[in-house]
């Protein structure tokens, strides 16, 4: 028994360092699981604390910038209802029940980006008393930028599309040709498509939207334009790059989407 | 050893706070971070228990995971280094490895630099490694992990330097 005991305080440090190596490695472990863990609310709600003076700051400094983007982009919007409704379509949208519409959005602003990790998590200003909750779809002024992680009652962090873990059902704007959009991990501004086979025609140019497969979001949101194709000798697939649309490296003000008919569809997909 | 322990919590503290708010956004070339952080694990007296040390690997590691949504990398990598500094400080400051203060003083210039390149590269090449977790990704591995390494080695020794001609 004495030579045990004189091992253990012998090695009583090393004993240690594995003992907080398993523990670590536990915690790295159930990462793709994130939101399991018991200690990812309280992380968040530091996390929040501590980022938001900080986000508030630099906002403020940033408002004129942001004003000119805003303009820009109601002036897009403005120029679609312009051209796509007539007074008869505006007056039928205004009387439209918005409860009944399938999709909503809710405006959140990123207090932390992050783009140069390998698993980028992103977090949001906005949480479960917002109405915001796991598994929503969260898209930028361009397109999508990731889904939504863990949320606590005042923030949420969303898988940002830059992480190895993601991986998002996408769809050739010009025809039905559906692939899975991934980040290989290097540029924050370069993805790939994976299964897209031979036979389908595929050139440089040509847009990616959201193929809508799955509950987090609509179909048709922009993904990004193929910057490279490669047609491999001995495989049946493409080897396709795409540029993203979404400068992921700025991204101040977002858009959460929510699916008031996801549960419905979760229960039957299962 | 109160107040050395007041001191050095402090610092902790700070460096952190930078870490997560300024250092972990600089973003050179896009992907490039230092990770000023370690000057916590580095500075820490080298004749202290290791026991001890271990712990506050651990606990520095931790913070920055909860912190930065990191889940384990910060963690793996600091209580490694932790574990292996004394590896790292015989290696590098030879027979005079019990300084208590051997980053400030009784050491010579190139014994420091190599120990706090060697501190830096073995916790950024477990960080990054553990991160990625795929050799798939070596070459993002390397890259990550050589320019973080340079980064961080000028930042930290810049501002060791500061507190050395405080002291």
């Amino acid at each position: 028994m004495q030579w045990v005991l004189n091992a253990i305080i012998r090695y009583k440090n090393f004993l240690l360092y594995l003992f907080l190596l398993s523990i670590s490695l536990f915690f790295s472990g159930t990462q793709s699981e994130y939101h399991h863990n018991q200690l990812g609310k309280t992380s968040l709600f530091f996390a929040g604390i501590i980022h938001q003076p900080f986000s508030n700051l630099s906002s403020y400094l940033d408002l004129t910038k942001e004003n000119k983007r805003l303009q820009r982009e109601n002036n897009l919007l403005k120029n679609f209802v312009l051209n796509k409704l007539n007074d008869e379509e505006l007056l039928a949208l205004k009387e439209k029940n918005i409860e009944k519409s399938t999709y909503w959005s809710l405006p959140a602003k990123l207090i932390r980006n992050s783009f140069t990790k390998s698993k980028n998590v992103l977090l949001l200003d906005k949480g479960e008393q917002d109405g915001v909750m796991r598994e929503m779809g969260v898209i930028g002024t361009k397109g999508i930028i990731g889904i939504v992680n863990q949320t606590s009652q005042s923030y949420a962090t969303v898988l940002s599309i830059l992480n190895l873990d993601l991986k998002i059902n996408a769809r050739f704007k010009n025809s039905n040709v559906f692939g899975s959009l991934y980040w290989p991990g290097e540029s924050p501004s370069i993805m790939q498509l994976a299964d897209i086979s031979v036979i389908n025609p595929v050139s440089v140019g040509d847009t990616l939207v959201t193929g809508g497969m799955s509950a987090y979001f609509p179909e048709g949101i922009p993904l990004g334009t193929i910057s490279k194709v490669e047609r491999p000798e001995n495989d049946g697939y493409y080897d396709i790059e795409v540029k993203l649309i979404n400068n992921m490296t700025d991204i101040k003000y977002v858009y959460v989407i929510g699916n008031n008919d996801r549960t419905e569809i979760i229960e039957l997909t299962q | 050893m109160t107040q050395y322990y007041t001191r050095f919590f402090s610092l902790a503290f700070v460096l952190i706070l930078l870490q997560i708010l300024i250092f972990d956004h600089i973003n050179l070339f896009g992907f490039s971070n230092p990770a000023v952080y370690l000057i916590i694990l580095i500075v820490y007296r080298l004749t202290q228990d290791q026991f001890g040390f271990i712990f506050i690997g651990f606990g520095v590691g931790m913070t920055l995971d909860l912190l930065t949504q990191t889940a384990g990398a910060h963690s793996i990598a600091c209580v490694s280094t932790a574990f292996l500094r004394p590896l790292i400080s015989r290696f590098s400051f030879g027979a005079n490895f019990d300084q208590p203060n051997a980053m400030f003083t009784g050491t010579l210039l190139t014994n420091r630099i190599l120990y706090l390149f060697l501190m830096i590269i073995v916790h950024q090449l477990i960080f990054v490694f553990v991160a990625y977790f795929n050799m798939a990704h070596f070459w993002i591995i390397f890259k990550h992990t050589f320019s973080n390494t340079l980064f961080s080695l000028i930042l930290i020794a810049a501002t060791i330097n500061l507190l050395q001609s405080k002291k």
